[in-house]
């Protein structure tokens, strides 16, 4: 009798867990077909044309120099306020990037682009000067400790880092790997 | 008579005082959190070559051994979020800026706020952010998470400078040649990811480590300096199911950690690389509590911690690891 009892209450909880299963709603789980087949819609980037690869070689040996030169002027900032707060040697840091950003605005602007990347040359030139004028910006921090100058270079770098990865996102697909 | 009694009141108040402590300091010295964890994944690296990720895994054509018959992987990008108490803390942020989408070839993309806000959590609720390490795809959203401490270790920090001006090329921080950070070893930093860095530096929200350190009773940072980069860490958190350990890329993959097989090598020392595996297991008692960042297993039942799982935002998955007593569930 318990055993058939046990069997009985067991096929009820069986009954009911399969009745919760269906009638539960279950609004954000997809089903992983989904995605899948998300993936497969994607369109593959157009392939750039001679003369776009020809802008896109000669704007690398700036870009180059241009990321390395703005990751080591966060850097700078990071030395500054973790290690050693030597304004004359953050300014001593700061001053050849400001030259190099300035110089580096210049010398993209001439450059010819084909007219289907002049918008994106423009980009690289905003970006260039976003980041030649943090670099000033933090060379006045460096003669007058307003530490607001600070907070603005670094809003401005963002916006010129931001500039720069849109360009790249063009001309550089293929520019980061899984690391 | 009076005067023996009035020189033992401080001899008793003290051995009051003594007893009391004894009898709350004890309890107060072993209250750890128990903590509740999720995964979030914030991207997915889609079909990228399984012995590019692990060398013991690389396609064999017309092979049909199980280790050597698979082309390539998608890998998620994931996200720690760990509660304890009324801490919120975060283990890697991702990534942030959708343009890396297209050059990675990644998918999957959400907002680390809107990804919490599925959770339950608001951004702006995180009060500890600890970085495996600072590449791109792992320190990205810091600046989206405005009370946040950042836990990074200056090894890390040390070892960037170091390639960034390092002048032979191909060992540089960020883009060293045409094929940008094409998994160049000390490549990974970029601007962007950097300046996330740097703007909880600036506004005094960040803590540089120097090796181990306790951020929350129980919770505990440990170095697994070069497991992947120079100054890679993991991070230890106690559970109702035991201790986790999360590892970011020192852990990339939960079946490296098992199989004791190297995985994603950057600037990484494999030995190293399996001491920091060998800590997980002192630690936790076996693989099964390893947090890894890139699992191509994880959300599935072949990675058993991140099996109880759903997909979310945009396609990216969420796995609730553990919950803590009291703690309801947040899977939908």
């Amino acid at each position: 009798m318990l055993l058939l009892a046990g069997v009985f209450a067991a096929l009820a909880a069986t009954a009911g867990a399969a009745w919760l299963h269906e009638v539960r709603p279950r609004p954000v789980l997809q089903p992983v077909a989904e995605t899948v087949s998300a993936r497969a819609e994607k369109a593959p980037l157009p392939a750039l044309t001679a003369d776009e690869e020809r802008f896109a070689t000669a704007l690398w040996a700036v870009h180059r120099e241009a990321t390395r030169l703005a990751v080591a002027m966060s850097f700078a900032g990071i030395t500054y306020q973790t290690e050693d707060r030597d304004v004359h040697a953050f300014a001593r840091k700061i001053e050849p990037m400001a030259k190099f950003f300035q110089d580096a605005g210049i010398q993209v602007r001439a450059m010819s682009a084909p007219p289907s990347l002049s918008t994106t040359r423009d980009q690289y030139v905003n970006a260039m000067t976003l980041y030649a004028n943090a670099a000033v910006e933090i060379l006045k921090f460096t003669e007058d400790g307003n530490s607001q100058r600070l907070s603005e270079a670094h809003r401005m770098d963002v916006l010129a880092s931001e500039d720069m990865l849109r360009v790249g996102e063009v001309l550089w697909p293929g520019q980061y790997k899984p690391h | 008579m009076r005067k023996p009694a009035l020189l033992s009141r401080p001899l008793a108040l003290a051995v009051v005082i003594a007893a009391v402590a004894s009898l709350f300091g004890a309890p107060a010295r072993a209250q750890q959190p128990i903590c509740s964890a999720w995964l979030i994944e914030s991207s997915r690296f889609m079909n990228v070559p399984f012995g590019s990720f692990m060398p013991d895994r690389a396609f064999v054509p017309g092979s049909t051994k199980p280790e050597s018959n698979i082309p390539t992987v998608d890998l998620p990008v994931n996200i720690g979020v760990i509660k304890c108490g009324s801490e919120l803390i975060l283990y890697d942020t991702g990534w942030k800026q959708q343009d890396y989408l297209k050059m990675t070839g990644s998918d999957h993309w959400a907002p680390l706020p809107d990804q919490l806000k599925v959770l339950g959590f608001n951004a702006a609720d995180v009060t500890k952010v600890v970085i495996g390490h600072a590449h791109w795809d792992h320190a990205g959203q810091l600046s989206d998470l405005p009370n946040a401490v950042l836990y990074v270790q200056r090894e890390e920090l040390k070892a960037i400078e170091w390639a960034l001006n390092y002048p032979e090329p191909h060992i540089r921080a960020v883009n060293s040649d045409p094929g940008g950070c094409n998994r160049t070893p000390a490549c990974g930093y970029m601007p962007l990811t950097v300046e996330e860095v740097y703007g909880k530096v600036l506004k005094g929200k960040a803590v540089i480590v120097d090796g181990e350190m306790e951020i929350l009773p129980g919770v505990r940072i440990h170095p697994a300096f070069r497991a992947h980069t120079a100054g890679s860490q993991l991070l230890e958190v106690p559970t109702s199911i035991g201790k986790l350990v999360f590892g970011s890329d020192a852990f990339s993959s939960y079946e490296g950690i098992r199989d004791w097989m190297t995985a994603n090598v950057q600037q990484t020392d494999t030995v190293q690389q399996f001491l920091a595996y060998e800590k997980c297991y002192k630690i936790t008692g076996g693989y099964n509590n390893c947090v890894a960042a890139h699992e191509p297993l994880s959300y599935t039942d072949k990675y058993p911690l991140t099996k109880n799982s759903w997909v979310a935002l945009n396609g990216g998955r969420m796995a609730e690891l553990t919950l803590a007593p009291g703690e309801k569930s947040r899977k939908p």
